[in-house]
């Protein structure tokens, strides 16, 4: 089995400096406690060249260097860090291994289809270091057959990445001292072979196996498979957690958003990463600021589309963020992805921008997290005759158009959309005007307009529409204002027993003209049935409003404007 | 006789990554201009149309039309494939009275804010995210008086995001636009549009337009207008001083070129040499 080891040298240290940069070019230690004193795990490199070594005493290593950094060492931290890193590498293979403090496996078998100008395995190597390095992260890899092979290349032989054929385990480790066994376990055999003057995995590879068994035992013998590049090890591909969650605590406590949102960057890239590992994409992000004084405060983060993008994630934080006010700094925090679903990643297409759909799915989820999701809506028509229940709102979701050049090459039908096009061939008996999709009703003449009212004395009344007229829109008769709720008008009624003054914003106006009735009933089945006479008005000083005469009560009531 | 097919088909293949880098580096015409589609308004109209990037205000009584024209400028957008917004403060939008103007409801977004306060900050981030070509910002029956900053805030955000700002205002509550047309009612038959402000010239024309031509539909069902001037005539335009150039300028919004998003790409049909398929 093909197996990539990635080894990232000092990872604790290398953690550390990117979630706190002001300590990338100082000498730093991570300690940890070993039988009551603090000594030094890691060191970095400004360290090791001040000559700090790694289980050092702390004190030992302040009185050579006085100006160094000391920070704790969490070595569960670390293998978390450690995993999600596996994680987000699981976007180039179907497996990994985590071995911390410092490395991990990666299954191969996926390095054929990694395109590039080298090899595919050489390919696969590079993509999980460029992967690494936009985790702020340096590291080398090499890919072999055998564990032992692929990991002790990987941290003794100072190359970027390296590929090992199948059978040129043995060559490769040639060179590499004996001490390289250790990491083995294989300490006993290590010292034996020492004795005899060996000092090469090469040299121990080309004795006799039976004199290698005869002084050494099992043990040897296994040490001497290993420098011949043999290892049955298999891989044990770690288990994902089935939370996803990051978390980063701050060096000193942030009272401005900057800090704050420097840190929450590191934590979303990594969860972004982790999600795109496992081929998900958030819905609801949960972050956690855990103050100053121990207290915790969340703050939810309602997606309007699935995503597993960092950059708009952090855009809609720091809206949220920048309104928040607390009463303590900030100490940490976590983020936690508490919804996701599968992703799904659209094809782009030639031309097209390189953001695609980006802005707009940032600005939803701007909005909808402001104003709640139920401020964004599209509307959706319903085949209803009761004005105020033709149209339902519906969740924006616009239609993906064909984008890029190609779409200048399809016709024009096909770039239009369905409701946009022209209104479906079913006509109004009565006035041949073509009606929308959804509203045979009309055909079954549950909304019939009643006959031209002559006797609408001193107004103008209704006549036969004219044929050029007859191809406008039905929905064009409906005006652009709809009033939430009808608005009971004080009329003054004509001759006719129509309306002759109507107090509308305030002062009587008069009725200039009057169009109509278009008879709107049914519902009968209804608690609050549709019965209603609907007038086109024209008001002196206003324009032209939309008013019905309620058949039940009578009344007349304003309820749309043709603004 | 292999060799010679492969560099054939190599040569071509060159050629057409050529062609093609070609294509994406080449300037792209821009949709910068929308017509409302009213030819009689277009002409009076400081460019035959609304610049993208712009801030206009619509500024009349509550039904004045300026819902209707701004449905016909939202309608163009999204025939030309894109999407358009609806800030609606008073929540009074009647979207059957779109469709019926030609508005595919599915590229219009409906934003409706639950604080008048929020009205302006939405159309900010609508206009400044690029996404939509056209915003229309409802201020009706919303008491909210635009600041001399937000007004700025929206301009800065049009031209930003290359998005036309449509505002809807009264009288009592302007909104400060870089070109503002004032709607009224005119007599009995329609409305009358007028631009009273305009910087790039044109202001004080006028046209008078029928309920029947602004709102596409026979709302009136009743006799042929009464006459009524088609064109208002306007007061004649202000010499223009020698050297001042007044030629239309490339609106801010479109000057970055962000190819396959706010601008129209080349024809690939014209480029190949092939006819328009449209």
């Amino acid at each position: 089995m093909r197996r990539l080891y990635l080894h990232l040298p000092r990872f604790p240290v290398q953690c550390t400096v990117r979630d706190l940069p002001e300590l990338r070019h100082a000498p730093l230690v991570l300690a940890e406690e070993s039988r009551g004193q603090q000594r030094v795990a890691f060191a970095s490199s400004a360290a090791l060249k001040a000559g700090i070594r790694p289980g050092m005493g702390v004190t030992a290593a302040r009185a050579v260097l006085p100006a160094l950094e000391v920070r704790r060492f969490d070595s569960d931290a670390t293998a978390r860090g450690l995993h999600a890193l596996g994680e987000a590498l699981l976007v180039l293979g179907p497996a990994f291994e985590a071995l911390p403090p410092d490395g991990l496996f990666l299954d191969a078998s996926a390095a054929p289809l990694c395109r590039g100008p080298g090899t595919p395995e050489e390919n696969l190597g590079e993509r999980v270091l460029g992967l690494c390095a936009e985790w702020g992260l340096l590291g080398q890899g090499v890919v072999a057959s055998q564990a032992f092979t692929a990991r002790a290349l990987a941290r003794h032989r100072p190359v970027r990445v390296q590929c090992v054929a199948p059978d040129g385990g043995a060559a490769a480790l040639g060179p590499l001292p004996l001490q390289v066994l250790e990491e083995a376990a294989a300490h006993r055999a290590v010292a034996g072979l020492s004795a005899l003057g060996l000092s090469t995995l090469g040299e121990v590879a080309s004795l006799p196996t039976a004199s290698v068994v005869a002084r050494l035992g099992a043990e040897g013998l296994r040490a001497q498979g290993l420098c011949r590049g043999e290892d049955p090890t298999p891989l044990h591909p770690a288990q994902p957690e089935e939370t996803v969650e990051e978390r980063v605590e701050l060096e000193t406590p942030a009272e401005q958003l900057e800090p704050l949102l420097f840190a929450l960057k590191s934590a979303l890239d990594r969860c972004a990463a982790r999600l795109q590992g496992r081929g998900l994409a958030a819905v609801r992000l949960l972050l956690t600021l855990r103050l100053g004084n121990g207290a915790q405060h969340p703050v939810p983060l309602q997606l309007a589309r699935p995503s597993a993008q960092a950059r708009p994630w952090l855009d809609l934080f720091r809206h949220l963020l920048a309104a928040l006010q607390l009463p303590h700094p900030v100490a940490g925090l976590a983020v936690r992805v508490a919804e996701a679903q599968a992703a799904v990643h659209p094809q782009g297409e030639l031309g097209e921008g390189p953001r695609g759909d980006a802005p707009l799915e940032s600005v939803l989820a701007r909005l909808a997290t402001a104003l709640g999701e139920e401020a964004l809506l599209s509307a959706s028509p319903q085949p209803r005759h009761r004005p105020e229940a033709a149209v339902s709102p519906a969740r924006f979701q616009p239609p993906r158009q064909p984008r890029g050049m190609i779409s200048e090459l399809l016709p024009a039908a096909s770039r239009t959309s369905s409701s946009s096009a022209p209104p479906a061939a079913v006509h109004r008996e009565e006035t041949g005007a073509p009606l929308p999709p959804g509203w045979s009703g009309f055909e079954q003449g549950l909304g019939t307009p009643l006959p031209a009212p002559g006797w609408l004395e001193g107004l103008p009344v209704a006549e036969e529409s004219a044929p050029e007229q007859r191809a406008l829109s039905a929905q064009g008769e409906r005006p652009a204002r709809l009033l939430p709720t009808p608005l009971l008008l004080e009329v003054v009624l004509g001759g006719a027993g129509l309306p002759a003054l109507l107090r509308v914003a305030g002062r009587m106006r008069r009725v200039l003209a009057l169009f109509g009735p278009e008879r709107l009933s049914g519902e009968w089945w209804e608690p609050d049935p549709l019965e209603r006479d609907y007038y086109r008005g024209q008001l002196e000083g206003l324009g032209l409003v939309w008013l019905y005469r309620d058949g039940r009560d009578g009344r007349f009531y304003l309820h749309g404007l043709f603004d | 006789m292999e060799a010679a097919v492969q560099q054939t088909s190599n040569g071509v293949v060159e050629r057409l990554r050529e062609q093609i880098r070609r294509m994406q580096a080449a300037p792209r015409s821009a949709l910068g201009r929308v017509a409302t589609g009213l030819a009689v308004l277009d002409a009076v109209l400081p460019d035959g149309g609304f610049w993208l990037g712009q801030s206009v205000e619509l500024q009349g009584e509550a039904a004045t039309g300026r819902s209707s024209l701004a449905l016909r400028v939202v309608a163009a957008a999204t025939r030309a494939r894109r999407l358009c917004a609806w800030v609606d403060g008073p929540r009074e939008l009647y979207p059957p009275s779109a469709q019926g103007l030609g508005v595919a409801l599915e590229q219009l977004l409906i934003v409706r804010p639950r604080a008048p306060g929020q009205l302006a900050w939405a159309a900010v981030q609508l206009l400044r995210s690029g996404a939509f070509a056209v915003v229309v910002l409802d201020l009706t029956h919303t008491g909210v008086r635009l600041s001399p900053v937000e007004a700025r805030r929206l301009q800065e955000a049009a031209g930003q995001g290359g998005a036309l700002l449509l505002t809807l205002s009264s009288k009592d509550c302007p909104a400060d636009g870089a070109l503002r047309l004032e709607l009224e009612p005119w007599g009995e038959d329609g409305v009358r549009v007028e631009v009273v402000r305009s910087r790039r010239g044109g202001a004080g024309a006028a046209v008078a337009l029928s309920w029947d031509v602004l709102c596409a539909a026979k709302v009136r069902c009743g006799p042929p207008l009464p006459s009524l001037p088609a064109v208002v005539p306007a007061p004649p335009l202000r010499a223009v001083p020698p050297g001042l150039d007044v030629s239309p300028r490339e609106p801010p919004g479109l000057r970055e070129g962000r190819p396959g998003r706010d601008v129209r790409l080349p024809k690939l049909a014209a480029v190949l040499g092939g006819g328009d398929p449209a």
